[in-house]
């Protein structure tokens, strides 16, 4: 049995591995990548060099944790392997790991730093190839060196697709064109509550309007207020529609990057019971915890994006702390301070709520029309889900759609369309997706081989 | 208000026995804690076996055991009408199914029952391994035997409650979801119902309860001081990703808990009665409404038996694996009938309500209908429990 147990290898999982490490705590980190990172320093193969690989100055913290934590002994570390399970027997926890590292492990404490994933928007033609999610073209861009495709069109709610335009700038890529649906007037009106207090963290500020220069430096057209309504192309994307002063526009594109907003990984702490609540503000659900990051399962602690997106350097901060409260909660001290770990988390809140209010999908959600398919595992459409919820009683849940329907009963377990169903069911109903109870999480949190269980 | 007939629980049995209650002009009214089919009969497997079941011949199992195929072949026929009755198609398949031997042993138990099974009317024949690879041709090569039932099969345990439902509506039963029942007790010829719905709570008269409560079933009993000897069996199934059909028929193993099928859409539902856990309250009784906890070694088991006779499945994901309760009675036979120590409360439960259900519900109706146990089920009705009510006075 290992003192600490910490899902994924991100700024988060990181930050905690150099207190519990530093309390003298046994320590195992496990991811699905190959080496640490997470998604946002997510690393080439070990054997790629990449000259001038993540050089930009917001990422130098990130760069320093991350030198640190591969070059620390002491860590056990489980790269190539998914947590499929987690259980509390009596006072510990027993997960369940496959892929590399398969197995069983056994932790006194557990803390959960899974992090976020690109929420899929089912708008026409978003299943043709060719259409990806931002996040997914970045990966490529900055683990494989490639760019997914091109001429290549971003588009969605979220700023992201400004850093990943000026990376694939950099990478040489023909970037078309910046859709955003937010008018600059919308998105200055979200902002402005918000500014006073997000002038204390300007850098990823600074970023952003070094971005727009660059893009418009490089002839990128970036449109705000242009709303995207679908995609099409025969078997796989040519073009992207969007509406534009009232006009319906065409542009060619053999890619589309498309964001907006990030959902929690919150598969491991539903299965195992944990409360969480619908995440502001592009939904999905994150798990809830106190300020030392514990949540409401006793020895079950969760940090980063699994506690509601709010970028790398409040993961990083969440990180802290929470490997801090497991050194203190284990009896151990650990080498930094609780009281500066969260101050240093609540500066950073004005430019998270301003992050937030810009990217906010809530009034800019793209259309899905009848046929447009909301769980592609299944490939069961709008209209089929509607018909279905309409036979129901409008009390009905999240799962009872799907026992009659099959949408979410495919491959990835509805991670891709749950969100999409309880925003229906909640639109349905007049109340909010937080009093809709979802699917339920079940073991395996990702599908595993049946050899590899039986042995 | 006062109601012919009150049924509470909204699953496969409560949908069913509404269903022909209206048909009779009775006008059920049903109420359901959750949503329809929310409890085991949405959870279960959707097995439809008719061949006696490896649980009757464990060691220790009741010799009456055999006498489930005589309502084995009595379901056969209500499966057969089924899609006809409700007029709507109910993914049922009834292209056979097999029990299948590994070893000398499990084929001699193999040959005692079906030899037992032709007594009792039920055409199960023993075919050799090859002939049940000829049947199956990715079964296991070491497998030697088989007993084969032409009529065994599958349906789809989602959209059968929804069904009935729908057919009871129409004919005129009020079913209520997330309608709770607080209390039932006896009130003159009748009884009185306290129901709890969106936060109100009003009370109904009825003449005859049905309690079609699964699992709930001996907590309510229990309540009114009925001691019903039905036990709770937490149980899990898993199902895997898609995969090309290949394989028609049910499959079960004589010697190990296993029962296997591909369904419509191409996944294999794995299941065969391994016990999940169930979640504890604080004074450490099951927690009846909590979903119990995988056991990670039965899980194992379950996909190793599973694999030990259909070896493909080595090269296939599992994608979920989920749990469900169900109940079993004191011998394993189900429980049927009125209550002889509460006048005008029906029960149904106690192990294969899947695949009885609709045969029972159907016989339930007819009891509060003719006012008479039907013969055919009469070898299971609750007065064979009786006597665990001889010192009781019911509230």
């Amino acid at each position: 049995m290992i003192d600490i147990a910490i899902i994924g290898g991100g700024p988060a999982g990181q930050a905690a591995a150099r207190q519990t490490l530093g309390a003298g705590l046994s320590t195992t980190m496990i991811d699905e990548q190959a080496r640490p990172g997470g998604q946002i320093l997510r690393q080439p193969p070990a054997a790629f060099a990449v000259k001038g690989w993540m050089a930009g100055r917001l990422y130098r913290p990130l760069r320093r944790l991350l030198a640190q934590t591969e070059a620390d002994i002491r860590l056990d570390w489980r790269g190539g392997t998914s947590v499929a399970g987690i259980e509390r027997i009596e006072d510990h926890f027993r997960l369940t790991l496959s892929g590399a590292h398969g197995g069983t492990l056994l932790a006194r404490r557990v803390l959960i730093a899974a992090g976020c994933y690109d929420m899929p928007v089912a708008m026409p033609g978003w299943t043709l190839p060719g259409v990806m999610s931002a996040g997914a073209v970045q990966t490529l861009l900055k683990s494989q060196q490639v760019v997914a495709g091109q001429p290549i069109v971003l588009l969605g709610s979220h700023p992201l697709l400004l850093v990943l335009a000026t990376q694939l700038l950099d990478a040489g890529a023909e970037v078309a064109a910046v859709l955003m649906p937010q008018t600059y007037g919308r998105m200055a009106r979200a902002v402005l509550p918000y500014l006073a207090g997000a002038i204390f963290t300007p850098g990823p500020l600074i970023a952003a309007g070094a971005a727009m220069a660059r893009l418009r430096r490089a002839g990128v057209p970036m449109m705000m207020g242009a709303r995207p309504i679908g995609f099409t192309g025969d078997g796989r994307l040519e073009a992207v529609d969007y509406a534009w002063r009232g006009q319906v526009q065409r542009i060619a594109a053999q890619a589309a990057a498309v964001s907006y907003g990030f959902l929690p990984q919150s598969d491991l702490p539903r299965q195992i019971g944990a409360a969480v609540r619908w995440a502001r503000p592009a939904g999905g659900w994150e798990t809830v915890c106190d300020g030392a990051m514990r949540s409401s399962i006793p020895g079950l602690y969760v940090a980063g994006e699994t506690t509601g997106v709010a970028g790398a350097d409040a993961a990083m901060a969440e990180g802290e702390i929470a490997g801090i409260a497991m050194a203190l909660d284990a009896g151990v001290r650990p080498p930094s301070g609780m009281a500066r770990a969260q101050a240093r988390r609540a500066r950073l809140q004005p430019f998270i709520d301003l992050l937030r209010a810009a990217a906010d999908p809530g009034e800019v959600w793209p259309q899905a029309t009848p046929e447009t398919l909301l769980c592609r595992c299944e490939d069961i459409s709008v209209a089929q889900v509607e018909a279905t919820m309409a036979q129901l009683s409008p009390m009905a849940d999240a799962s009872a759609v799907k026992h009659r329907c099959r949408i979410g009963m495919g491959l990835c377990q509805g991670r891709s369309c749950e969100h999409a169903l309880v925003r229906r069911i909640a639109a349905a109903r007049g109340c909010d997706p937080d009093a809709v109870t979802p699917f339920r999480m079940r073991f395996p949190a990702r599908p595993i081989p049946i050899d590899e269980i039986i042995g | 208000m006062t109601h012919e007939v009150l049924i509470i629980g909204g699953g496969l049995l409560g949908c069913a026995a509404a269903w022909h209650l209206a048909r009779a002009g009775l006008a059920p009214r049903l109420i359901e804690a959750r949503g329809i089919n929310a409890g085991a009969s949405g959870q279960n497997a959707g097995s439809l076996h008719f061949q006696i079941e490896r649980r009757f011949l464990e060691p220790g199992a009741s010799g009456q055991g055999a006498d489930i195929v005589r309502l084995n072949r009595l379901a056969i026929e209500e499966w057969a009408g089924l899609e006809e009755q409700l007029s709507r198609p109910l993914d049922i398949h009834m292209h056979g199914g097999l029990m299948l031997a590994e070893s000398e042993a499990d084929l001699a138990l193999l040959a005692s029952k079906v030899a037992r099974e032709n007594e009792l009317g039920l055409p199960t024949q023993l075919l050799s391994g090859a002939e049940a690879r000829d049947l199956v041709p990715r079964l296991a090569p070491h497998v030697c035997g088989a007993a084969w039932l032409a009529r065994e099969g599958h349906a789809n345990p989602r959209i059968l409650a929804d069904a009935f439902a729908h057919a009871a509506r129409a004919s005129g039963a009020v079913i209520e979801t997330d309608s709770r029942l607080l209390d039932l007790h006896r009130d003159g010829h009748g009884w009185q119902a306290t129901i709890e719905q969106a936060g109100q709570i009003s009370t109904a008269r009825a003449r005859h309860v049905i309690l079609a409560t699964g699992h709930w079933t001996a907590r309510i009993a229990a309540r009114m001081g009925l001691n019903i000897p039905l036990y709770l069996a937490p149980l899990m199934m898993s199902v895997t990703d898609r995969t090309a059909p290949f394989l028609p028929y049910l499959i079960q193993h004589v010697g190990k808990r296993l029962s296997m099928k591909q369904t419509d859409d191409g996944n294999m539902v794995i299941g065969g009665g391994w016990a999940s856990a169930p979640q504890r309250m604080a004074d450490g009784m099951p927690d009846l409404d909590a979903p119990p906890h995988l056991v990670p070694d039965n899980l194992r088991a379950n996909l190793a038996v599973a694999a030990s006779v259909l070896p493909c499945l080595r090269g296939r994901s599992l994608i979920r694996s989920w749990t469900g309760m169900t109940c079993i009675s004191a011998d394993q036979l189900p429980v049927v009938g009125q209550v002889p120590a509460a006048p005008g409360l029906y029960i149904a439960a106690g192990g294969s309500m899947f695949t009885l259900g609709p045969l029972l519900a159907r016989m339930l109706a007819r009891s509060i209908i003719e006012r008479a146990m039907p013969e055919e089920i009469a070898l299971f009705s609750a007065a064979r429990f009786a006597h665990l009510n001889a010192f009781v006075v019911p509230s």
